[in-house]
């Protein structure tokens, strides 16, 4: 079957269905999209209408309902499921259902098999161990017992003090959870059961399985990712460099992402920067093989400032910041779109480059402009946007699904989601060029809340720009 | 708080509701023999678990699922048009017309006469896990509620912040919310009856009693 004549359901909703639908058209791909009651006003069915038309627009119950996206899916006539991120994109049941149903679609993300292996943090702690990958030290299986748990606590306690740490912590994760969802950190054993007993309810209310995993707290450490993409034979990975994720709201949200994960031409480490880097992306992409790794996907690493990397897991999916690393990747020279080049390999085609091909340039930088009162201990903020204005540049892409607003035509934020409104990514030739641009874009933004109200949004632009200044730092 | 009087004289004058059966997801139509004008009921039996009267059959991923009116009442208006067609979650496919029953009378006489604690935003809300406990176990009415207690958690955007009560101390005569949905901001989440309404609250009862009979 040719490429073109494919047929792609995004099962997705805001940011990530525009760029679906953006790379699907790039393509030359025929797309169906889904909404459910409190998108209509979204960006993406918006979009969905002026690029395809009423046909290719359901109204659904929910993204969560496989039932219902593949029964979309087969009215639509569509060959393919793209999950984005969330909802789906990490089910291996649900990769295997659209894989091996009577009638067969293409699962647009890694293949279910290797999802199950690596999808689970447990699997890839064991998977990477084996591998001789540093691990966080930490349980290796999920718990749902009390007494269990605060006994691998106490080991951790008790192994942090032998190491000479003055104030031992650690955490305490939802199993199920992601996305910095459900984490909470404990200082004293005290406590321990209260924390324990607070996550287990949380990941029972939200994930439906109260499995705890406990872990020692790296403190004073880097959050560094690599992007690996590969095609269906799974043989010969390729990476589009490193990114730091640092710079994370008090919740653990990444709010500012940067590519490459280090610059030493610009800051100072105490650590060879460029050999750790290297490093994390040759354990990587040896994992990437040893699974047979068939799509785009993120290994997530903590750097200590001593230049320590332990590997914390891998995101089996398309990763919200990956335009931050094709920002600063070319392929053969030419500027490289990874949700298209995720679509292109999934639907059969084979990657045409090797890692040789892949040449870098500059500083990428990724802005989450989101709902949210950095004030508040960044707590959502709900209500309507009526004024979202910036200036472009050619060195900025900014991805939305909030339709262009007015005093008159408000855009009502839902509760129901994810509060992200904006990724804005800049680049600029090294990181002060790109720090000097971000600060450009974030001065020129304008983004306000209706009737006055929304001054947590102004906060959330001024945190931004606190921060740029602290980028690849420790 | 409004006047009993006027609230009643308001539910004489128009002593129904009518509500839309709706397709509860997408996928492929068939409408059973159900005729416009007819009675139809909803789910009966001790543990309701007799379905109520069979409007439809929804069938998507060969999975059919039978939609079933959700209460008792005459059916206005049913949509064969749809008959056979795929069709998008919220489509319409029927309307009934529904008869307010005693209890459900009583229970929007006592929303208006007793406190009633709103939700402040749009979001789902629990109870806190203790009172969660208590009120699936020993129902809602054993649990005492004062102003500053941590009663609810809020959840939205994925996020979860405690919920403090504010208002009279008194127990939860109802709740009004369910769980796993989200609650628009402004929409009752309990209705609390202060020590010293317990007397009135009898009073709305009996009145009922005595004014209004089933099927009005």
């Amino acid at each position: 079957m040719n490429i073109q004549q494919h047929k792609v359901l995004i099962a997705n909703r805001g940011e990530i269905a525009v760029r679906i639908l953006r790379a699907c058209r790039k393509l030359g791909l025929d797309f169906v999209c889904v909404y459910t009651a409190e998108d209509v006003c979204s960006g993406h069915v918006a979009l969905a209408r002026e690029l395809g038309g009423e046909s290719g627009l359901y109204r659904i119950s929910s993204y969560h309902d496989a039932n219902e996206l593949l029964s979309v899916a087969d009215d639509a006539g569509a060959t393919a499921v793209h999950p984005g991120y969330g909802f789906f994109a990490e089910d291996f049941r649900f990769a295997r259902r659209v894989e091996e149903r009577g009638r067969k679609l293409v699962f647009i993300g890694p293949s279910w098999r290797v999802i199950r292996e690596l999808g689970d943090k447990i699997n890839t702690k064991r998977l990477a161990r084996s591998l001789g990958v540093p691990t966080v030290p930490g349980s290796d299986r999920p718990i749902y017992d009390e007494m269990e748990a605060e006994k691998v606590a106490r080991s951790l306690f008790d192994y942090q003090s032998q190491q000479g740490i003055a104030r031992p912590v650690v955490l305490v994760k939802a199993s199920a959870g992601g996305g910095g969802m459900g984490i909470e950190e404990v200082h004293d054993l005290d406590l321990f059961r209260q924390v324990y007993r607070r996550i287990r309810n949380y990941a029972m209310r939200q994930f439906k399985d109260d499995g705890v995993l406990i872990e020692q707290r790296i403190m004073d450490f880097n959050h560094l990712e690599v992007q690996i993409l590969s095609d269906r034979r799974g043989r010969h990975p390729v990476h589009f460099g490193t990114r730091n994720c640092s710079i994370q709201s008090t919740g653990r949200q990444k709010r500012l992402e940067v590519a490459p994960g280090f610059d030493p031409s610009s800051v100072e480490y105490r650590f060879d920067a460029a050999a750790l880097l290297d490093e994390i992306v040759q354990h990587s992409l040896k994992m990437a093989r040893k699974v047979g790794y068939d799509s785009v996907g993120t290994w997530e690493w903590v750097v200590t400032r001593d230049g320590q990397p332990f590997l914390m897991e891998v995101n089996t999916r398309i990763q919200v910041e990956n335009g931050v690393s094709a920002a600063i990747s070319r392929v053969k020279g030419q500027p490289v779109d990874l949700i298209a080049e995720q679509i292109r390999t999934a639907l059969g085609e084979p990657l045409g480059y090797s890692q040789s091909d892949i040449t870098f340039r500059g500083v990428g930088v990724e802005y989450r402009l989101i709902a949210e009162d950095p004030d508040s201990g960044f707590a959502p903020w709900v209500g309507d946007i009526d004024r979202f204005d910036w200036t472009d540049a050619e060195w900025l892409s900014l991805h939305t699904h909030v339709p262009p607003v007015t005093a008159d035509a408000p855009y009502t934020i839902p509760t129901e989601f994810d509060p992200n409104l904006a990724l804005a990514i800049v680049w600029g030739k090294d990181l002060e060029e790109a720090g000097a641009r971000g600060l450009d874009f974030l001065g020129h933004l304008r983004l306000e809340g209706h009737d006055g109200r929304g001054e947590p949004l102004r906060s959330n632009v001024e945190f931004l720009k606190n921060k740029t200044g602290q980028m690849l730092r420790f | 708080m409004r006047d009993i009087a006027e609230v009643m004289a308001e539910l004489k004058a128009a002593p129904y509701t009518e509500k839309a059966v709706v397709a509860p997801h997408t996928g492929v139509v068939q409408f059973s023999d159900v005729e416009e004008g007819s009675e139809v009921f909803g789910p009966t039996g001790e543990w309701q678990e007799i379905p109520g009267t069979h409007i439809a059959t929804i069938t998507r991923e060969r999975n059919p699922r039978n939609i079933v009116t959700a209460e008792r009442g005459i059916l206005r208006k049913v949509c064969r048009e749809l008959d056979g067609t795929f069709v998008e979650a919220g489509t319409m496919l029927a309307l009934v017309r529904h008869y307010l029953t005693r209890q459900e009378v009583i229970s929007r006489l006592l929303m208006e006469s007793l406190y009633t604690f709103c939700a402040p935003e749009r979001a789902r809300y629990y109870f806190a896990p203790d009172v969660d406990k208590k009120v699936k176990i020993l129902g809602c009415r054993t649990v005492s509620v004062q102003e500053g207690m941590e009663l609810f958690i809020v959840s939205r955007m994925k996020r979860e912040a405690p919920l403090c009560y504010a208002g009279p101390s008194g127990i939860i005569y109802e709740v009004c919310f369910d769980q796993n949905r989200n609650v628009d901001a402004g929409a009752p989440l309990i209705v609390v009856c202060p020590p010293e309404q317990e007397e009135s609250v009898e009073d709305v009862i009996s009145r009922v009693e005595r004014e209004w009979s089933d099927g009005e």
